[in-house]
């Protein structure tokens, strides 16, 4: 392996800064109101978000300075890590359940989500074990069904918590890795096909998520229940216009949006800043999307490709997805927007990964 | 590890870079349709969300008179309104609350705190004082508005006041004009909103946006003020000196059928209308009486008579042994004895029973109803007020010989005095039947400027122009030298028929309980005012039309075709004096004379001589104007001038 390091992605990581300050500055302004009101204080997530940017900002010049190669040998022990934690976190009285899920572990201020963290075990692991075993990727026996085996246990529980958002995440990011390591596009169909019939048996299992998503097509057929979130959200970003109410001058931030720093914070993004902020924002995650596969398209090696195509791919999804929501393209899921939702877990360790992914890009050919 | 596939890598990170810039395109595109395309629309339903409106009532319209004069107006009666989640310290609010408005701590603080959105403090927060409202304001405290509000005004007490109605505490018009136009009266309300966060508070940083009421559009009337205050007076006059139970008199515009002036007995004040029992300010008796008319209904025999050619009114003769014998029934006429031999017009004049028998039966029943109807009898004459009574005739088919002929003098129908003036109009105007009305014009509040005007509207035409101006002729001489003398007015060629009708209760006619009536016309030459009075059960007096409402129309006649500045006819009908009467003599020209000279002339007057002289230089009156003889004539005497001086 080169043990020569150049400098790392610099358009990568000024992207990176760029919409980690936007988000403070959202952070607080969509959160001000609802601050003072239960807290009496108006910076109050704002100052946990610059405790959590800092320690994810530590944690990526740690990363940064950790070459990649080195995360493979422990790439079982961490994913066997996190399947233990998927299974602690089920049992009774010991996961902690927030917004109807049991998805935490810990104690108050200082809990995890396992799934966040099997997310990004399961990337690791995906990458090391295809780019090693890529002679078989094209057979389905040999290759995808141990494979995706795996990620469907994984998917499995983090849907008994349940958790749609982050387990939708993860699969997508699986697949993503296995089509850019070269499968078959036959047996994508046969994924596809399969897929659809899942899909059908969750609604059927769930019949509330028929009505999260026929809610997305048409919010205003259940104002109250299950369209209001979208309706609450449109309601911010259409007064928005193209210049938008101006930063702090957000009015849906006033207890019409529920936790508006959260899931929602771009619809609180877009009423104050407009489309030209929306824009923004939204271009630069695809810059950040072409820099990663850029990374990915130059690795010096095909781990190196798949984990920096994972890890990109992760990010874009979840970006999509939030934003999907949030402008009404898709059924309510909830999840974070990456670098610029609050949460500490959640931006912390997007930060690391980005760290990974810069060190990858300080090896490229 | 050799690199077996990296094409296929290379293809597929290429690939996903596509589809991932086209998937934030369609993100971008979605988020310009949101906010761009369908940013108005999304966004005038999250401002209903957001604001909470403090409204802004409209200013109710002005009634005036045809002249401007103003007859319901407003004045400024700010009300207090709260926004309890805007109200930080509840207990601190209500007690200032309490202190200001007079009311009780419990109450105030149960509207600070109530869980709606505004809440308004009744009754002692609404329609307060300037003053009040002012007190209010100085508090300073949040989540409490004065808003503006007004109370309707009605400037001249109870003038007028069952025709203008009154409007209640939400300005809304509850009877009458004010709840015939409400619509337009009232206008929109307008409004201050505020934004509000999901919790009810105001949201900061965001001005109050105001969009202001429309007021109401002013309604200028048909009515003549003047003629209004001489109909107002007179009705307080017969009330104090007869007692009536009740009073009724009406006036119209027979060239137009607008409504000139309309009262009633017993009035109310709108603003107090509560100090009366509801059937009195709920009763506009000129639309909603109906009783019947008497003789006054003899006008719709003579005219259907004269339009069919069925009497000549100079030459046909009738005797009157004082009864008619109808199907076995004795008809009496109203004087003992009969009138003996007359022609029609005396008939007329007479007001005599047994000749209009003869008329109603030369017509037959189904001409006479036909005219009955025609003019208007047996319908709703359209006014625009709420309330009007239809009268009631007889079915056609059950109407025997005994019933025309009660009919053809008023008696067994049932009809409303404005019925009556409608119907009479027509019968004086040249036969065109008008719908009556109040409303004459709108009127922009702001602009001053008129918006829309009725014009007069013909029902129908009755009768011809000769026929119309043979009965103009009968009636004045029903004034002139029949039933009618009560009402004349000398110069103004008053025209008129009296009427006197028995009141029924339960089927049965009330003993010296009666409703006496009088409707007039004037100039007979060319009417420019219709006038009825009915006076219900007048006490210490006979209850003939002629002797109470004759004179009373004649009064509200003479004073009114005055205010009108309408001019004194030369020729008239000259009165047949009564016993009573002096009569109307024309002052002589005596300017010049010598005292000697008139002395000599035997005239019927007396005369007031002031000076020193030998000659007349001035006199009061002016010669030529007609007075009673008897009076007295002022003369001023002084030397004739040299002409050297």
């Amino acid at each position: 392996m080169p043990k020569v390091r150049t400098t790392p992605d610099l358009i990568l990581v000024v992207v990176t800064v760029i919409l980690v300050i936007i988000g403070s500055m959202m952070v607080y302004s969509a959160s001000a109101v609802w601050a003072e009101y239960r807290f009496q204080d108006p910076y109050f997530f704002l100052k946990r978000q610059l405790i959590f940017v800092g320690v994810g900002l530590a944690a990526m010049f740690v990363t940064v300075q950790v070459d990649y190669w080195r995360l493979k040998q422990i790439a079982h022990i961490i994913l066997w890590i996190c399947f233990g934690l998927l299974v602690i976190v089920l049992i009774p009285g010991v996961g902690l359940v927030r917004g109807g899920a049991q998805s935490w572990l810990g104690v108050g201020a200082f809990s995890i989500q396992p799934s966040e963290f099997m997310k990004l075990a399961m990337i690791l692991f995906l990458a090391k074990y295809v780019s090693e075993n890529q002679k078989y990727i094209t057979s389905w026996k040999k290759g995808l069904l141990p494979v995706l085996s795996l990620v469907f246990i994984a998917f499995g529980l983090i849907m008994l918590q349940p958790d749609l958002g982050t387990g939708a995440v993860m699969v997508f990011t699986c697949v993503l890795i296995i089509f850019v390591a070269g499968a078959r596009i036959s047996h994508f169909m046969f994924l596809a096909g399969i897929g659809a019939i899942g899909f059908v048996g969750l609604i059927v299992s769930a019949p509330y998520r028929l009505q999260r998503i026929t809610s997305f097509l048409d919010p205003w057929q259940d104002p109250l229940g299950s369209g209001f979130q979208i309706i609450q959200s449109l309601f911010a970003i259409a007064p928005g216009g193209i210049l938008g109410l101006g930063f702090g001058h957000s009015r849906q931030k006033y207890f019409y949006l529920p936790e508006p720093q959260t899931d929602f914070i771009f619809a609180i993004l877009a009423e104050e800043l407009g489309f030209v902020g929306g824009t923004f924002v939204l271009l630069c995650f695809a810059v950040l999307l072409w820099r990663g596969l850029r990374i990915a398209l130059h690795a010096p090696d095909l781990f190196g490709t798949l984990f920096a195509t994972g890890i990109i791919g992760m990010i874009a999804i979840q970006v999509m997805i939030n934003i999907g929501v949030v402008i009404g393209l898709m059924p309510v899921t909830g999840i974070t927007l990456p670098l610029l939702s609050y949460g500490g877990s959640s931006l912390t360790l997007m930060l690391t990964t980005i760290g990974v992914l810069l060190n990858i890009s300080r090896h490229i050919r | 590890m050799k690199r077996v596939s990296f094409v296929t890598v290379r293809k597929r990170l290429i690939f996903t870079l596509i589809a991932g810039v086209i998937l934030f395109t369609i993100m971008m595109g979605r988020l310009w349709y949101v906010q761009v395309v369908m940013g108005d629309e999304i966004s005038e339903k999250a401002e209903d969300l957001w604001g909470r409106n403090i409204p802004f009532e409209a200013k109710r319209g002005e009634i005036l008179d045809r002249h401007g004069e103003v007859l319901a107006t407003n004045v400024t009666a700010p009300s207090i309104l709260v926004v309890p989640r805007q109200i930080k310290d509840p207990a601190e609010a209500a007690e200032q609350l309490s202190e200001v408005l007079s009311l009780s701590k419990e109450k105030a603080y149960e509207k600070v705190t109530k869980n709606e959105s505004i809440v308004r403090i009744n009754p002692e927060g609404r329609k307060i004082t300037n003053d009040l409202a002012n007190q209010v304001r100085l508090l300073k405290l949040d989540g409490i508005y004065v808003a503006e509000d007004y109370r309707r005004h009605y400037p001249k007490g109870d003038y007028l006041s069952h025709v203008l109605g009154f409007a209640g505490i939400d300005n809304q018009g509850l009877t009458g004009l004010e709840l015939f136009y409400d619509e337009f009266l009232s206008g929109e309300p307008g409004h201050v909103s505020f934004y509000s966060d999901a919790k009810g508070r105001r949201m900061p940083n965001l001005a109050d946006r105001y969009s202001p009421p429309v007021d109401g559009q002013h309604l200028k009337l048909s009515v003549d003020a003047s003629v209004q205050t001489i109909i107002e007076r007179e009705l307080d006059e017969a009330e104090a000196v007869y007692n009536p139970d009740g009073a009724i008199a009406l006036a119209m515009n027979p060239n137009t059928g607008e409504i000139l002036g309309m009262s009633s007995r017993p009035g109310f004040n709108p603003e107090h209308f509560q100090d009366v029992p509801p059937e009195v300010y709920n009763q506009n008796k000129p639309i909603w009486s109906q009783y019947e008319p008497g003789s006054t209904f003899k006008i719709i025999t003579l005219a259907a008579a004269l339009e069919e050619g069925k009497v000549d009114l100079e030459r046909d003769n009738f005797h009157d042994p004082g009864y008619i014998e109808v199907s076995g029934h004795k008809l009496r006429c109203w004087k003992k004895g009969g009138h003996g031999s007359q022609t029609f017009l005396e008939v007329v004049q007479n007001s005599c029973n047994p000749g209009f028998v003869v008329l109603g039966e030369k017509l037959g029943k189904e001409k006479l109803f036909n005219y009955i109807r025609g003019f208007g009898f047996g319908e709703e004459t359209g006014i625009d007020l709420q309330g009007e009574g239809k009268g009631i005739l007889f079915d056609e088919d059950a109407v025997g010989p005994l019933e025309l002929a009660t009919t053809a003098f008023g008696q067994g129908v049932s009809v409303t005095p404005l019925q009556q003036v409608a119907a009479v109009s027509a019968a004086i105007n040249g036969g065109n039947l008008y719908q009556p009305f109040l409303a004459k014009e709108w009127i922009d509040p702001l602009t001053g400027q008129t918006l829309m005007a009725q014009e007069p509207v013909v029902k129908r035409k009755v009768i011809s122009e000769e026929t119309s101006a043979q009965i103009r002729s009968a009636l004045e001489h029903v004034v002139a030298k029949g039933t009618g003398k009560g009402a004349f007015v000398d110069g103004y060629r008053v025209g008129g028929k009296t009427g006197t009708a028995q009141k029924a209760k339960d089927g049965r006619y009330l003993e010296n309980n009666h409703i006496v009536s009088f409707i007039g016309f004037a100039p007979a030459d060319e009417p420019e005012i219709v006038v009825y009075v009915a006076v219900d059960n007048p006490k210490d007096t006979l209850q003939f039309g002629g002797i109470v409402a004759a004179p009373i129309v004649g009064n509200i006649i003479e004073d009114s075709l005055r205010a009108m500045e309408v001019p004194k006819r030369e020729d008239q009908i000259e009165k047949e004096l009564m016993w009573n009467d002096t009569p109307l003599l024309e002052v002589p020209d005596l300017i010049g004379r010598t005292v000697r000279d008139i002395h000599e002339s035997y005239y019927d007057f007396s005369l007031e001589v002031e000076g020193e002289g030998d000659e007349v230089l001035l006199q009061s009156p002016e010669p030529g104007i007609r007075i009673h003889a008897g009076s007295t004539i002022r003369i001023y005497m002084g030397d004739k001038s040299p002409p050297d001086q």
